[in-house]
């Protein structure tokens, strides 16, 4: 089955050579260069996975970035040409899995889009259980009770890698390699802001979080100490 | 030390008041206003003295000297008057008489009623009256000298300055005149008029302190005038400084009050226009410069598109050069790595531009720098090997965590080793941390070629080479260091860096342990105390766990040396 990829940016050159890129790793690209058409092609295309430049004419990066979170899980990939202004952050907390900064390399870029495609890998247990949620591994389903509680990928996974160690506390770095697959020292804030975004869904008061604590100086933990 | 405490008061106030003559040493030196006030005081003080006193001289001479004819007027008519009565008498023989007679004539003949007469012959006399004193007069009241002159010469006046005393006891000052009478068949008496002068006095007395009080009051005034006029022109220029101190602070919108048409307010429209002009200048500078930094941002940032695209080219095409004629293979491969090129020098300039443009966040984190070292120091150790390298890494402390920029400090790390890697002539490169109370360093050397010290002080300069000719095998855009150095500054630290040709090259990063910035010597000496070769033979720090028991904690094991006195004790206790 070849993972279908929306490449969302206006410079056709760019997306052009992005496609190129996709087709010998054999994904399949569509394109989109226009920010405004680009959540109603989103629609109809359904790709596994969307690679989003920020800086677009029509509706910007952040935009629509929040519009497909607010109907699916799918995830999505930012392109972006700064490292550390207030936009990366910005694109984070309204969802975006990741980002990659221009000028990035072909195996960087695969090497993402393939960390975000990747099955999350089989629990041989039954489900995992931290304070009062359910974890369905198999499933892809987490469960307050019997209130399903909807994650994206990402988020699942996150939490499913805390929750198989529960007495392990992990270091941002330990998840930026777990379940970001970075292999050398990147940006903790992506750890930060979709921990916070994981406690929105999970915690009954995300301001006192009880299923995933930080740990201060450390990281982070599933449940509680001790 | 209670005797000290005790004295201490006593002390401060021996000390404050030795410091008088300093301060006003001080205030004289500094303060206009006072030093004009206390002249003008000072003149007008001496003036006014003199005119008072000259006045008051004049006056006393002027008073007494008419007083003084005034009695001798007196005593004159007086002697006159007795004379007369006395020749006019028919009293011969009868001493009696004439004694009444002369009693009743000079109780009469003066205003004042101090009189005295005595006998000058001193033939025996029957009709002779006998001496007799009117007023308190007496004779040992009389001065011999006056008492002598007044014998010797019958037709001549004599005075003579006075104490009186008066009702209440108190002396007043007075005159007494004396003038020779005649008394037929009794021959020459002295006759002794004295005056009081108590009213005169009275008089000088109430016109001299009215002249003093007059003279304070006028100095008074004076002084209180030159108070304000002093104040009306010192004031302006105080102002005048301040607002000139504001503007140097870099405060450009401040301006003086301009009042009026007068000299301040010429040099307050001065001061204003070249406000007006320099702010001006400096707003189109910023302006300009502003201008400058947003295109190169603006450069950096529109390049990086299209480089991407190129960048995924050139790697694809790298990818498959195997399937290329050697020429064509050879011109991939150069395309591939001239862009890498490309893009660090591009991803150095946005960050020098990010510098210039002063929007540079830190995300500070505590870190531990000794960790973050020794994790560059094996990240670093397989391109040392590449470039027969040994790595060495000493860690005698800065094992705490400080708050500090981990990937920022990580960046500058790896940029000076790979400097030293690369000059360092294939000898080996020690990286020592340390801290002390203020502040964690890393130090990073080299025994490579070095450079003269002129070259050392340049290497922060932006795309800055100490040989030109010099061959580049470690990437390196020539930002490196500046953006090592603005990252250093970002922190409140020091970078520096130690060279000297033929021995090697040594840099110190210094950080600061709170944000108070590096305050005192780095942890870490600039210039290399012992020779290379004797530091870090052991490539691992010494593990904590067999570590001196000295080390009570992981705190004290990151090596606050303000704590060494501590530190001693542990050891001396270990020893006994």
């Amino acid at each position: 089955m070849t993972s279908r990829i929306l490449v969302v940016d206006d410079d056709t050159a760019l997306a052009e050579m992005i496609g190129i890129v996709l087709r010998t790793e054999g994904f399949e690209p569509v394109f989109c260069a226009d920010g405004a058409k680009a959540v109603e092609e989103w629609r109809a295309q359904r790709p596994d996975l969307v690679l989003l430049d920020l800086m677009l004419p029509g509706m910007d990066g952040i935009e629509i970035c929040t519009r497909i979170r607010s109907e699916s899980g799918v995830p999505i990939i930012m392109l972006t040409a700064r490292s550390d202004t207030a936009d990366v952050v910005r694109g984070l907390e309204v969802g975006a899995d990741d980002y990659i900064v221009k000028p990035f390399n072909p195996k960087e870029l695969v090497a993402r889009i393939r960390t975000r495609l990747r099955p999350t890998p089989q629990s041989t247990t039954e489900a995992l259980r931290i304070v009062d949620l359910v974890i369905d591994v198999d499933a892809h389903e987490v469960r307050r009770g019997s209130e399903p509680i909807a994650l994206t990928p990402l988020e699942f996974q996150l939490l499913v890698a805390l929750a198989s160690k529960p007495q392990q506390v992990f270091s941002r770095e330990m998840l930026l390699e777990q379940v970001w697959g970075y292999h050398y020292k990147a940006d903790t804030r992506l750890v930060n802001v979709h921990v916070q975004r994981l406690r929105a869904k999970v915690e009954l008061d995300p301001d006192n979080p009880r299923i995933v604590t930080t740990v201060r100086g450390v990281g982070y933990r599933a449940g509680s100490a001790g | 030390m209670p005797p000290l405490a005790s004295v201490a008061p006593r002390a401060a106030l021996v000390r404050d008041w030795r410091g008088w003559p300093a301060s006003f040493a001080t205030l004289w030196r500094r303060s206009l206003r006072f030093r004009t006030l206390l002249a003008t005081l000072a003149l007008t003080s001496v003036a006014v003295l003199v005119t008072c006193g000259a006045m008051a001289l004049a006056i006393q001479n002027n008073l007494w000297e008419a007083r003084k004819d005034q009695a001798l007027d007196d005593a004159q008519r007086a002697v006159t008057d007795v004379q007369k009565t006395l020749a006019s008498a028919e009293v011969q023989g009868d001493r009696a008489a004439l004694q009444r007679l002369m009693r009743n004539a000079l109780g009469s003949v003066s205003s004042s009623t101090m009189i005295a007469t005595f006998r000058i012959d001193d033939s025996p006399s029957d009709v002779a009256p006998s001496d007799f004193f009117l007023g308190g007069l007496s004779k040992d009241l009389l001065s011999d000298q006056l008492v002598k002159r007044v014998s010797d010469s019958p037709e001549q006046q004599w005075w003579q300055p006075f104490a009186i005393a008066g009702p209440d006891g108190q002396q007043h000052a007075g005159i007494v005149v004396g003038h020779q009478i005649t008394i037929p068949e009794a021959g020459a008496y002295g006759l002794y008029i004295a005056y009081d002068l108590a009213d005169t006095e009275q008089t000088l007395l109430l016109v001299q302190s009215s002249l003093w009080v007059a003279g304070t009051i006028l100095v008074g005034i004076i002084g209180v005038i030159a108070w304000f006029a002093v104040r009306s022109v010192v004031l302006p220029i105080v102002e005048a400084s301040e607002t000139s101190a504001r503007f140097a602070e870099g405060d450009f919108a401040v301006r003086l009050p301009v009042r009026g048409e007068d000299e301040l307010a010429t040099l307050g429209r001065s001061f204003n226009a070249m406000a007006d002009s320099i702010e001006a200048q400096i707003k189109e500078l910023g302006e300009l410069s502003m201008v400058q930094q947003r295109f190169v941002s603006d450069v950096s940032h529109e390049l990086r598109t299209p480089l991407t695209t190129i960048r995924l080219a050139a790697e694809m095409l790298n990818d498959q050069r195997e399937t290329f004629d050697p020429a064509t293979a050879r011109a991939a491969e150069l395309l591939h790595a001239q862009v890498e090129r490309f893009d660090t020098l591009l991803a150095d300039l946005l960050e020098i531009s990010r510098y210039d443009a002063g929007s540079v966040q830190l995300e500070k984190e505590p870190t531990s720098l000794a960790h973050l070292a020794e994790e560059l120091v094996d990240e670093m150790t397989p391109l040392a090997a590449n470039h027969d390298t040994e790595l060495r890494f000493v860690a005698p402390g800065g094992h705490t965590p400080v708050e500090m920029d981990p990937r920022r400090v990580r960046r500058i790390l790896r940029n000076l080793v790979g400097n030293a890697i690369e000059h360092g002539e294939g000898n080996p490169v020690v990286v020592t941390v340390d801290s002390n109370q203020h502040a964690v360093a890393v130090g990073v050397r080299d025994a490579g070629m070095g450079m003269a010290p002129a070259d050392a002080e340049r290497v922060f300069d932006r795309f800055w080479r100490a040989d030109p000719s010099r061959r580049r095998t470690i990437g390196g855009t020539g930002l490196g260091l500046s953006i090592a150095l603005g990252d250093a500054r970002l922190h409140g630290g020091t970078l520096g860096v130690w060279s000297e040709a033929g021995v090697g090259t040594n840099f110190v990063l210094t950080l600061p342990r709170d944000a108070a910035g590096v305050s005192g010597p780095s942890p870490i000496p600039l210039e290399p105390q012992e020779a290379l070769a004797d530091i870090g033979a052991v490539t691992e720090p010494i593990p904590l766990a067999t570590a001196p028991r000295r080390l009570p904690s992981d705190a004290a094991a990151d090596g606050d040396r303000g704590e060494g006195a501590e530190r001693g004790d542990d050891r001396g206790e270990e020893r006994g």
